[in-house]
Formats: C-alpha cells, sequence, structure tokens
C-alpha cells in the first residue's frame, strides 16, 4: 500500500471509529439502563407526561406519589387520560406506590393548558389535615401550583377523587414553593402582578387551608412595586426549618448568577409588612453570591452536621450545611456547567462554600448524549433514612445520582441510575445550521425519597416515573441492611 | 504515512481559517459606527458586541452593546412586559441606577419581536446619560441590546435602531441566535 493509500485507511477507520463511540453513547429502546449500587423497583410511565416534582406521602397506611408535570409538548399538547378517555392538559399524576414494584396510577388532575413551562401543575407538596394546626383532620391537603396563574389546595384524602378546596389566583408565574405542615405557614413561589420579577415569595397562613390568611409579599430590594434600576435576579425557591430552626433558605437564579439567602423567619412572618426596600431586607441574615455561571435551584439545610474530621477539634465540630443545587437549561451543554455546592453556614453572616460536586462529563460523553446534561434538583425529604447522609441528586441525561455526603467537605458518589428510554422518551433539539438536529436521551428531572427508603426519579422527557433502591455499598452508607 | 500530521494539521488550519471567514463575512460594516472591545467584565453571559457612533451621524457620542443570551427567554410568551426590558437588558452593566423615561413600546429586530424603553441613566462619575434597552425573541433565545449617550433619549434611540436595522447587524444578529 502506497502512502496515499495508507492514509485514506487510516482516515476511513479513525471515521467509522469515532462514529461507533459516538454512536455507543447514545441511548437506543431495548437498551438495559446504566445502574452502580441502585437498581429498578418498579416503574410507571406517567400517561408519557413531561414530569416535574415527585412528593411522596404515607397516607394511612398506604404509600402515595403526587408528582408534578410541565405542560404537554408541540407534538402532543394535552394526552389522552386512558382512565377517563379524555385529551387532558399535563397536571398531576397519584400514583399508589404502596407496592413500589407494582405502581397503581389512580388519577390525574389536569392542569393549566400550555406547552412545556407555560402550562400544566409543575409543583406539589402536601400535609395532613391532623398535622395542620386548622386543618379538617379528616382531611390530606395537597398544596400545587397551576401554571403559572395560581396555587390550589386541594383534598386528597381519597386520592383517586381529589377535591379542589381553594385556588390563589391572579399570578403571573409560581414556582417551588415551601409548606410548613406542623404551623401552615407557606412560602409560595409567586409573581404577584405589580412586582418588577417573574418570581418572588408570598407568605401565607395556611393553617386552615380553606381560609386562606396572607400575611405578606417578600423579594429583594429592587424587586418590589415602584423601584428602579436593576431587577436582581429572580427567586427559585425557599425551604424553612419551620420555628424551631426559625430559618429560610432561599434560592435565587436558576443557572446564573445565583446566590443563597439565610433570612430570619420570625421576622420575616412578623416584621413589617410594607414592601420597602426596608423592609425587605429587615429579615435578612445574610447572602452568599454565587458565580454569574451558576445559579442557586434547591438550598437544602442540613443544621448540625457532626464532621468526623473536626471532632477533637475545640470548636466547630458541628457545621450547619447548606447543599446548592444548580439547574442546567440548556441542552448539550452550551452553558457553563452546573452542578453541586455545599456551603458550610455555620458563620450565618460569613457562609463559605467548601465543596462540590458534578458527574464527570467524560464518564459517559453526556455532552454528547442529547438533551441537557447537568444537575438539576436533590431530594428534600429530611427523613431520618437519608438525611445528613445520602443526597440524590438528579442529573438530567446523567440520570440520578447518589452522593455520600456524611462528609460534606467531601462528598462522594457512591451509586447512579440511568432509566432506559422507551418509546415515549421525547427528542431534544439544538440549532445546528439552521436546522434542529435531535436526539433522544433520559431527562431525569426530579428525585425524591421516601422514610422506607426508596428513590423515585420523574423524567422530564416523557418516559415517566421509576422507583429505585440502593444496592451493594451505598445501603451501608445509609446504613440500611 | 510521514505527511499525516502535516495533512491533519493543514486540514485543521484550513478548517478554522473557514470558521473565522464566515464569522468574519457576517460582521457588521459599521459606517460610521466603530467597533470596539466590550468593555464589560465577564458575567454569566458570554461577552457581545460593542460598537460607538461619534459626530455628525450620531449627533452626540452613542455606544451600543448586543449580545445573544441563549435560553434565557420564555419559550411561550417572550418579551412580556416592560419589567423584563428592565431585568434583561444590559443597563446594570452601566450602571445600577436607572430609572425607565415611560412605558416602553412594541419593537421587531432582525425579525425578531420584543420591547425597547428608554431610561435615565446615571454613570459612576455622576453624570446623567440617555439609555434605551432592547430585548427581543426567538423561541427560547434573548437577544439584548442597550444604547447610551450624552444627547437625547429619542435621539439615541434613533440611531440605536438604525443601526440595528442595517443589513449587516441583522445578518449578524440572525447568525448570533443561529437563524443562518
Amino acid at each position: 500500500m502506497n502512502d496515499r493509500a495508507s492514509l485514506i485507511a487510516v482516515a476511513a477507520m479513525t471515521f467509522v471509529a469515532c462514529c461507533i463511540a459516538a454512536h455507543a453513547q447514545q441511548q437506543v429502546i431495548g437498551a438495559p439502563p446504566e445502574a452502580s449500587n441502585m437498581k429498578l423497583v418498579g416503574s410507571n410511565d406517567l400517561q408519557a407526561r413531561s414530569a416535574y416534582q415527585p412528593t411522596i406521602h404515607h397516607q394511612g397506611d398506604r404509600w402515595i406519589a403526587y408528582i408534578g408535570h410541565h405542560g404537554g409538548t408541540d407534538d402532543i399538547p394535552a394526552p389522552v387520560n386512558p382512565q377517563t378517555g379524555k385529551a387532558e392538559p399535563n397536571g398531576t399524576s397519584i400514583v399508589d406506590v404502596t407496592d413500589p414494584a407494582q405502581p397503581k396510577y389512580l388519577h390525574h388532575i389536569p392542569g393549566q393548558e400550555g406547552k412545556y413551562e407555560a402550562g400544566g401543575a409543575q409543583m406539589v407538596r402536601i400535609c395532613d389535615g391532623k398535622a395542620l394546626p386548622k386543618g379538617d383532620p379528616g382531611a390530606v391537603y395537597m398544596l400545587r401550583t397551576f401554571g403559572s396563574e395560581a396555587h390550589e389546595i386541594w383534598n386528597v384524602a381519597d386520592p383517586a377523587n381529589p377535591v379542589l378546596v381553594i385556588r390563589l389566583g391572579g399570578l403571573k408565574d409560581t414556582h417551588k414553593s415551601w409548606w410548613e405542615c406542623d404551623t401552615g405557614i407557606a412560602f409560595l413561589v409567586s409573581g404577584a402582578p405589580d412586582w418588577r420579577t417573574r418570581r418572588m415569595t408570598q407568605v401565607y397562613d395556611l393553617s386552615d387551608p380553606a381560609n386562606p390568611k396572607k400575611i405578606r409579599d417578600f423579594g429583594l430590594p429592587g424587586q418590589e412595586p415602584g423601584a428602579t434600576g436593576a431587577v436582581p435576579t429572580e427567586l427559585h425557591g425557599p425551604i424553612s426549618t419551620g420555628p424551631e430552626g426559625n430559618r429560610v433558605y432561599f434560592g435565587y437564579g436558576t443557572n446564573k448568577g445565583g446566590f443563597l439567602q439565610i433570612v430570619d423567619r420570625d421576622k420575616l412572618i412578623n416584621g413589617p409588612t410594607e414592601p420597602t426596600s426596608e423592609n425587605l431586607r429587615l429579615p435578612e441574615i445574610s447572602r452568599m453570591p454565587m458565580s454569574a455561571f451558576n445559579g442557586a435551584h434547591t438550598t437544602f439545610p442540613m443544621r448540625g452536621m457532626p464532621i468526623a474530621e473536626f471532632a477533637h477539634d475545640k470548636d466547630g465540630q458541628n457545621r450547619d450545611i447548606v447543599m446548592i443545587v444548580d439547574e442546567a437549561i440548556l441542552n448539550e451543554c452550551n452553558e457553563p456547567r452546573q452542578m453541586v455546592w455545599f456551603a458550610d453556614v455555620t458563620v450565618e453572616n460569613r457562609p463559605m462554600m467548601i465543596s462540590s460536586f458534578t458527574v464527570p462529563e467524560a464518564s459517559g460523553s453526556f455532552c454528547e448524549r442529547g438533551g441537557r446534561f447537568g444537575s438539576h434538583s436533590s431530594n428534600e425529604s429530611m427523613a431520618p433514612v437519608f438525611y445528613k447522609k445520602m443526597a440524590f441528586i438528579a442529573f438530567f441525561n446523567a440520570g440520578v445520582r447518589a452522593l455520600d455526603i456524611r462528609d460534606p467537605y467531601h462528598p462522594r458518589e457512591v451509586g447512579y441510575f440511568i432509566p432506559s428510554i422507551t418509546a415515549a422518551t421525547d427528542k431534544r433539539c439544538v440549532p445546528v445550521e439552521g436546522a434542529d438536529r435531535c436526539k433522544v436521551a433520559i431527562q431525569t428531572n426530579n428525585v425524591e425519597t421516601d422514610e422506607r427508603g426508596y428513590i423515585y426519579i420523574v423524567d422530564r422527557a416523557n418516559t415517566g416515573l421509576h422507583i429505585l433502591q440502593l444496592t451493594g455499598p451505598a445501603r451501608a452508607v445509609a446504613g440500611l441492611p | 504515512m510521514r505527511s499525516l500530521p502535516v495533512i491533519v494539521v493543514a486540514a485543521l488550519a484550513i478548517g478554522a481559517w473557514s470558521a473565522v471567514a464566515a464569522f468574519e463575512h457576517d460582521r457588521p460594516q459599521a459606517g460610521a459606527w466603530q467597533e470596539i472591545a466590550w468593555p464589560f467584565p465577564r458575567d454569566g453571559w458570554p461577552a457581545g458586541r460593542a460598537f460607538r457612533c461619534s459626530g455628525e451621524v450620531c449627533g452626540d457620542d452613542v455606544e451600543l452593546y448586543v449580545r445573544p443570551k441563549i435560553g434565557f427567554c420564555n419559550c411561550d410568551s417572550g418579551v412580556a412586559d416592560d419589567d423584563e426590558v428592565d431585568r434583561v437588558a444590559d443597563l446594570d452593566l452601566m450602571s445600577q441606577r436607572f430609572t425607565p423615561l415611560e412605558p416602553g413600546k412594541v419593537v421587531r429586530i432582525a425579525d425578531m419581536p420584543g420591547r425597547l424603553r428608554s431610561y435615565d441613566l446615571k454613570m459612576a462619575d455622576g453624570s446623567q446619560h440617555a439609555a434605551v434597552g432592547i430585548a427581543v425573541s426567538r423561541r427560547c433565545d434573548l437577544l439584548v441590546a442597550v444604547a447610551q449617550g450624552t444627547g437625547s433619549a429619542p435621539g439615541v434611540q434613533r440611531v440605536a435602531l438604525d443601526f440595528l436595522g442595517s443589513d449587516d447587524m441583522t445578518r449578524w444578529m440572525m447568525s448570533a441566535m443561529g437563524e443562518r
């Protein structure tokens, strides 16, 4: 073979090898899931609706999963509900997961008409009536968003036959709210029409869900009505530690210019309510700015964590930690990496980032698989089975990642699970030379856990719900047999 | 086979040259406008392009900054209101202290719908400038422009819109938004 022929042969082999390598990273229907120290227990297709937030509730002797959905897709704006035979805008799926190997779809409550982020009913929280100070003891209340225009409360005591209790409407947006079941105080992520931001907080007393009482509007100085100048980054969502901890951790920004805001809950609830710049500043204890590259989607507090490495130190053996999860937004890595951060907030006016976690991109060529790659959210359950020991992170096309966080200064991945795609899995596209180039990949959007130790992940690309459990050494991290 | 590295390097060089040539082809011919270096520190978005216009064409000195913000817009409602313009139009790169002069209005630039709004801008040195913020969208992506100068707000608005409406700028903006 002469030099020229050799060159052509080598080039051809290189081309074929590259194609095979790239192709090997693409998910295909029928291929098994990718997993390490996690295994599939059961699944449900959720009527092929794009899923956002799952909340698992122990309801009597049953375990019920309530799952919020985004709006429909361009191809299928309102999927047909086989139980009614009707096309219904995506809303809330209610699934009996008492037997996690055989999840039973109970009911779909339609949401706001609209596609993708513009419709659906993305968020959901549950409180028992008997836990709320003035709730109906026989009721189980579900707080959900209704698209961008309202918050709703439903009585789901009979989860197959939910009944609407009340709607708080007239909003320009909604998002990930927090509801304290023992006090009824709710921090509703809303878009009040007169505020200068799409998302801020409306604090409500929902201790009697049928008679909501507005406490105040809250946001960052500059977002309030009548302000001028730059409008600060919008809210994504808060998590409260309740009256005992007396702190609310707010995450601002989603994938850009984010920060953690630490707020005195008592001053927030009982302070002056007029939305002036001064009154908005009053309850704030501190802010921790992040890089302009990253935003705060979830701010998950873990106070009083004993740090083994510091056990013999005379001070600072226990640390207050907040896990901050960014949200990846753009497909195929068209943005800075969105990942997980751990902040030490023990000294509240000087919070400091101490560690981070991301999935190594090369471990799955995730930037080439299609769809989003990067973090989105963590479990928010504080049940003892995993709290302060393990965290589960939804990582879009890298599935769910299980982290050992017992030493938050050095978080360590101990397991993962990337579900298989199905015929229902929707495509994700990027523009290339004037046309859309689309790929199909899992888009694990959110994750939640229950007190039994099951892990629930849901897919933004319509693949449904997967119920998982830990295996092997990952179980030992959580102290599971 | 000894020529393989040379050929690979040559191919890469040709590829890189083609990319540069394509980019250069899309750059606007500025006329009275001169392109200047992007004057702001790095933030969450990649730097855009900056231009300065001096002399009779623009009345007074006017600077214009324009860049795409990919994935930053509500995919369905686009740029829905004036608050959105206040929030996204990069006015805060120049000064945190800006005050709208009047309600904004609908605008269409490079075939993308959106809004523009005029402002008083208090600069760090205490001087008062006029500014116009513009935000238009295509699908889930945003293109923002902000112009500021020492002249009147209507004057700044007029020259900014004229410049953004030029063929060269239109072609570049469409290219930057992935519409080739």
